[in-house]
């Protein structure tokens, strides 16, 4: 059974225009806090780095309604929903609303609130989510270890980072027009002093392959501020030195799949 | 892609030059069938990281960008975008690493012909700060020199010193001097690169690196001796030490991974017209000092081919006759004097040296300009 609640403490956002995502309770909060709260998960840095764009957003424009709309969700009975709430409320996290959920029904969920991506740490939620067709990335502790000051997304232009998924139309589909919309929220502002920062990555592929891969891009009105293109070199020593947020592997590449 | 089937395309160092450019199709490639339509089959597979010498250079020693750089310093980094988008498909000329580039290139054409398995070539890296807008420019400009650098990193303002170590970077060559100070710090070999005046030709064939001694391929132990206590004292102290070998600089491993690559042509019996030629041009004199020099590199297993001592006369003779690629050199004095007379001149910021360089020439290049 899904319910939604919304959090009162946060100004609702747009539905017409926002982003929505969706980041898995588990990635958030852990147990041990104490006085009734969760402590900090890994998608702390994470969440904060979003709620900073928003920041940015509104003091371009206050009446900015191209914002993240940040919802918060169960994907299993294990996490209790009253101190999910008081968490939220404790840490001041600009979570528009809850979705309490199970494993069952959580991709269902997910596609009631028209979620756009969704974040988790569990390999097999992502996967199954991506199978449906809603975007997702997975998150691990290395996350954790990321700047809140700026969001850093690493978009991949060539071969999928994550061998178990296989890209479909509808999945390639998603990740596009959710970038296209991190491209517009970058146009906001200038070259330097960014919220938002998108890299590009290509890993296996020479210079042609990014080189495609940013046309791509640009085609979707995304203007990345970093590229890198690995041809063939390990991805580990960069990815740590990159602290990307989240990797989205899928529809950047400028090559026919 | 298996490296065999790669290297069967090279024939030749030509056909290399052909292969880099993406829209020549060479008419052995219509027969491959075994190789997925996917697979980039023309150009040879850029080697791991921790098998090949990694050379990083910036944008702006790779090629030449004074009009754009004018309009960074001048009006700032949106209209330099701009004008960088706007000239997109125009690529930029050689910059004074172009030609240092090209030999290297050359080299590999040749151990891949002697040595068709190996993963023990140079692997050039473009290190740039610059936005990633700039990316296509740089990509067209790459494509049209037919160079073979498949390898980038476009910060967007970040430092570079993170993606050097991970690359393994054996060399990083940038205009910045603050970035190559850093990278020194950080045990990375590097050095500022400038662009002379003129630029004389060089081989193509053999790739020709001039080292200075002190406080480049040694440490600077004997030149704070020279600086402390004069050149009588310098004589002195050098002979009585003469057999004590020398702390090692910032270049020497450098110069330890051209000696690993000419060792390779030797074995196969290409000592005398090696493709790679190393000089030692120190002010020290042949009568006196030089000898330690000589000591310390024996001692290290290290060859030099060529070591000029010049008791203190003039570098910028002696390379305009040598005409090395590329000259490392701790004192502007001399990378200034090289460079006047044609040579494509780096300064290490390395050592005592650098606690009197003239204000002037840094506070050119300290501006955080991409490159």
């Amino acid at each position: 059974m899904v319910s939604t609640v919304q959090n009162t403490d946060v100004k609702q956002k747009d539905s017409d225009h926002a982003v929505v995502v969706a980041v898995a309770s588990r990635a958030v909060f852990e147990p041990g806090g104490g006085d009734g709260v969760y402590a900090e998960g890994v998608a702390f840095p994470l969440l904060q780095a979003l709620q900073k764009v928003n920041e940015r957003l509104l003091e371009e424009n206050s009446a900015e309604s191209l914002l993240f709309d940040i919802v918060l969700i169960t994907t299993d009975s294990q996490q209790q929903s009253s101190q999910l709430i008081s968490s939220t409320k404790h840490y001041g996290l600009e979570v528009s609303r809850f979705c309490f959920s199970t494993e069952e029904d959580f991709i269902e969920s997910l596609l009631k609130n028209n979620v756009q991506l969704f974040l988790s740490t569990d390999r097999n939620e992502v996967s199954q989510t991506s199978q449906k067709g809603v975007l997702s990335a997975l998150l691990d502790e290395y996350t954790a270890s990321c700047p809140s000051e700026q969001l850093r997304v690493l978009l991949c232009g060539d071969t999928v980072i994550r061998p178990d998924t296989n890209p479909t139309p509808a999945s390639r589909q998603a990740a596009q027009s959710f970038s296209a919309q991190l491209g517009k929220m970058r146009q906001r502002f200038g070259m330097s002093d960014s919220p938002l920062s998108i890299t590009l990555m290509t890993s296996c592929g020479g210079r042609d392959s990014c080189g495609g891969a940013l046309q791509t891009l640009r085609s979707l009105g995304i203007s990345a501020d970093e590229a890198y293109c690995l041809a063939g070199a390990p991805q580990g020593p960069i990815l740590s030195v990159l602290r990307p947020h989240f990797l989205l592997s899928d529809g950047f590449s400028g090559l026919e799949d | 892609m298996s490296l065999n089937t790669g290297q069967s395309l090279t024939v030749s160092g030509q056909d290399l030059t052909k292969n880099g450019s993406s829209s020549s199709r060479a008419p052995w490639e219509d027969a491959r069938t075994v190789l997925k339509p996917s697979t980039p089959t023309r150009k040879p597979k850029p080697p791991k990281p921790e098998n090949a010498i990694t050379i990083a250079v910036s944008a702006r020693v790779l090629f030449t960008m004074e009009k754009e750089q004018q309009i960074y310093e001048q009006q700032g980094m949106e209209d330099y975008i701009k004008y960088q988008v706007e000239h997109e498909t125009e690529p930029f000329s050689p910059g004074p690493a172009f030609s240092f580039v090209k030999a290297l290139e050359a080299v590999n054409a040749q151990l891949r012909e002697l040595y068709p398995e190996s993963e023990e070539l140079f692997d050039v890296v473009l290190m740039t700060n610059n936005h990633a807008n700039v990316g296509l420019r740089l990509i067209n400009t790459i494509n049209h020199h037919q160079l073979f650098i498949e390898r980038f990193c476009m910060t967007g303002g970040n430092s570079p010193i993170g993606y050097l170590k991970a690359y393994h970077a054996n060399l990083y060559l940038s205009a910045d001097p603050i970035k190559v100070r850093e990278a020194l710090e950080e045990g990375i070999a590097a050095a500022t690169m400038f662009t002379p005046e003129k630029m004389t030709e060089v081989s193509e064939t053999q790739l020709r690196v001039a080292f200075d001694g002190d406080a480049v391929l040694f440490s600077d132990e004997s030149e704070r001796i020279y600086k402390a206590h004069g050149l009588d004292k310098f004589f002195e102290h050098e002979k009585a030490h003469e057999n004590k070998p020398l702390d090692h600089g910032p270049l020497k491993c450098f110069l330890e991974a051209l000696g690993k690559l000419q060792k390779k042509f030797y074995a196969k019996g290409q000592r005398m017209d090696c493709p790679i030629r190393t000089y030692l041009v120190t002010a020290r004199s042949a009568a006196s000092s030089g000898t330690r020099a000589l000591k310390t590199l024996r001692s290290w297993g290290l060859e030099i081919d060529e070591a000029l001592f010049l008791a203190g006369a003039p570098k910028g003779p002696m390379l305009e006759k040598i005409r090395p690629h590329i000259f490392f050199d701790d004192q502007m004095f001399h990378v200034e004097g090289a460079a006047e007379m044609g040579t494509v001149a780096c300064h290490v910021p390395y050592g005592i040296a650098q606690r009197v360089t003239k204000r002037g020439i840094w506070d050119k290049e300290t501006s955080s300009a991409p490159k």
